[in-house]
């Protein structure tokens, strides 16, 4: 157990639906993981894996209904989020967690000037007069690198690589201790993207943010995140440092995810793609819910639960073969 | 033999209020039978308006398109019909490309229904041989679109544009939209397709690593023009234009111990609209001169490389 000094966040077995008249979809079934302080962890998955939603679920702002947590703990500074009040809610958002979304085109108010929405949060979270929350507000924006001089103009005057600027800038206007950032920079080119993830970096080790970095892109986890989460239907099914995934990886949905992406260097005629596709989150198969999918598969995988198993130090699968292997 | 596709000197120009914005400009390049010459670019580079009205999806502003050696720039009405039943189009969005109304079947029967003459069980017979060409389940024949998941909408739209045997197909951004093991079984379903069929694609993409998978060829756009063109290894081993550079040095590498050391490049894409003469990369090249200001052309500096910068013999 790491010294609780060092902890800056703790998910225990965070379990979300989201419900329809008919349905129940079972997006996040029991996720937990702990980050240190300063850690960047990637959460990697494909679309509907649930990435997303634990995201949300962590700032309590998943709409309810359709979404519904049914059970968890998330602890920031020894406080259960799940349990404080919303007015307390208010107060966390954006100073001591803030998120950056994927979409800067539809994450920003377009009837706003940018130094507005930018001042709005420095003054709620802070004793700010109008005259020094324009100053710092302008600081934040020479800091993302756009002139100060654009302080009032409106989110369509900028390009989509300049607001997903802006954003950052009004995720780290409160320099939180919790940085949740959702695809920041998937909407974006790979140069812009780039600058962008290089401006992350920098600032994060300006500020000692830690960060939960959310991608379905295996390249911007290699080179921004220090540990990994594999997620797989709403369940993380390996967790581990970049290392032991990206080198050592035990979970055949892992190996199946390397398999899918061409490579730059070597020539593949063909590539290994994994068989069928994400299960139906409304009945999602029972035992490890890769299974219909796992060229390994034997008959336990069909069976019951498979628990995470540590199969280094600090390295976790969610595999029943692996486990006889071992 | 002339070549399947070839493009000279393709432009296509649109009218805005603050000018004319120059979208394709001066294109050229030929695709051989059951090749793939795949376009990168970033947003706005006219990678798809190229891919477009290369099959007459939008008309020429200047320039020829020549399909086996003919002449399409202009023709229309039956010769039209024609020549869309040789080229066909695969659109990137699975989710807005196949209507919403139709069935799948009705989706994959409607090119045979515009072209051909068939009875109502030859139909039923070559879309079920369709799907199962491209791997859907013949239990979804009486499905909508929206039950189906992107993986297989897609599939759905290479079927379509199969239905006629074309020659040559634009896939525009086929695989962007899905997640990275279905982008691998749609990758792979495509190259099959061409082995057996000997289909051309014109392959449009953002992604890098896809297009050297798929490719044969690479032609690098930058604001409507081709700025680097050449067979498709030799793009990632020796690219030679300061943006190819740029944009492979962005790219975040899976290989962990390989620190990504990105180009940078100053500023942001410039507007398409009214461009000044001369290079169009000029305002962000970290190598860029006074002397970049003049007229610029394509140039073929080794076999089947080809490069449009003034200074490529000065900075590689």
């Amino acid at each position: 157990m790491p010294n609780q000094n060092d902890v800056s966040l703790t998910v225990r077995n965070l379990n979300v639906v989201y419900t329809s008249r008919k349905k129940i979809i079972h997006a996040v079934n029991g996720v937990s993981f702990i980050m240190k302080k300063g850690q960047t962890l990637g959460l990697v998955g494909e679309t509907g894996a649930g990435k997303t939603t634990i995201a949300k679920s962590i700032l309590r702002i998943l709409p309810d209904p359709p979404a519904k947590v049914l059970g968890g703990e998330i602890m920031l500074e020894g406080k259960d989020l799940m349990k404080v009040p919303e007015k307390e809610m208010l107060k966390i958002r954006g100073e001591k967690i803030a998120m950056i979304f994927q979409d800067p085109m539809t994450a920003l108010n377009p009837l706003m000037t940018i130094g507005d929405q930018i001042m709005e949060g420095l003054r709620l979270h802070n004793d700010y007069s109008e005259a020094e929350a324009a100053q710092t507000a302008k600081e934040l924006l020479e800091m993302v690198g756009i002139h100060a001089e654009r302080f009032k103009e409106y989110p369509f005057e900028f390009s989509g690589g300049m607001k997903q600027r802006v954003v950052i800038a009004m995720a780290l206007a409160c320099e939180p201790e919790l940085l949740l950032a959702d695809e920041p920079t998937t909407a974006l080119d790979v140069t812009i993207q780039a600058q962008v993830l290089d401006l992350i970096n920098k600032l994060r080790a300006k500020y000692h943010t830690s960060m939960i970095l959310i991608t379905h892109n295996l390249g911007v986890v290699a080179q921004t995140c220090d540990h990994v989460a594999v997620i797989y239907a709403g369940k993380i099914i390996e967790y581990g440092s970049k290392r032991d995934v990206f080198l050592n990886y035990a979970h055949p949905y892992t190996l199946g995810l390397f398999a899918s992406l061409p490579s730059f260097s070597k020539d593949a005629p063909r590539l290994k793609p994994i068989q069928g596709s994400m299960p139906d989150p409304t009945r999602l198969p029972p035992g490890c819910t890769f299974h219909p999918r796992c060229p390994h598969v034997i008959e336990d995988c069909t069976k019951s639960e498979i628990p995470l198993i540590e199969v280094s130090p600090g390295h976790f699968c969610r595999c029943c073969n692996m486990r006889q292997e071992g | 033999m002339p070549p399947l596709m070839e493009v000279r000197d393709l432009s296509k120009y649109f009218k805005v209020p603050a000018g004319v914005l120059h979208a394709v400009d001066r294109v050229s390049f030929t695709i051989e039978k059951g090749k793939t010459l795949g376009v990168v670019g970033e947003s706005g580079c006219g990678k798809s308006t190229l891919g477009r009205t290369m099959i007459r999806l939008q008309e020429v502003t200047d320039g020829l398109i020549l399909l086996n050696g003919e002449d399409i720039t202009h023709v229309s009405g039956r010769k039209l019909r024609e020549v869309r039943e040789k080229v066909q189009i695969v659109f990137q969005d699975p989710y807005s490309s196949l209507n919403p109304r139709l069935l799948i079947e009705e989706t994959i029967q409607e090119p045979l229904r515009n072209s051909c003459d068939y009875s109502r069980s030859q139909l039923k017979e070559r879309a079920s041989a369709l799907m199962d060409l491209v791997g859907i389940d013949m239990r979804l024949r009486q499905s909508y679109p929206h039950e189906l998941d992107g993986g297989r909408r897609q599939r759905v739209g290479i079927a379509r544009a199969l239905a006629l045997n074309p020659e040559f197909i634009v896939c525009d951004e086929p695989v962007s939209s899905l997640d990275v093991s279905i982008q691998a079984q749609v990758l792979n379903l495509l190259m099959d397709l061409q082995d057996q069929m000997g289909v051309a694609y014109l392959f449009v993409t953002h992604d890098l690593s896809v297009v050297r998978h798929i490719s044969n060829a690479i032609c690098v756009m930058y604001l409507g023009e081709t700025v680097e063109m050449c067979p498709s290894k030799e793009l990632f081993s020796t690219s030679m234009h300061p943006y190819t550079k740029a944009l492979l040095s962005a790219i975040p590498s899976i290989d962990i111990d390989e620190p990504m050391r990105p180009i940078p490049l100053k500023g942001e894409l410039t507007s398409p609209i009214n461009p000044k003469p001369g290079c169009r990369f000029f305002p962000r090249c970290p190598y860029a001169k006074g002397g970049c200001r003049q007229p610029l052309r394509l140039e073929e500096v080794s076999e089947k490389h080809f490069v449009a910068c003034h200074r490529v013999r000065e900075i590689n």
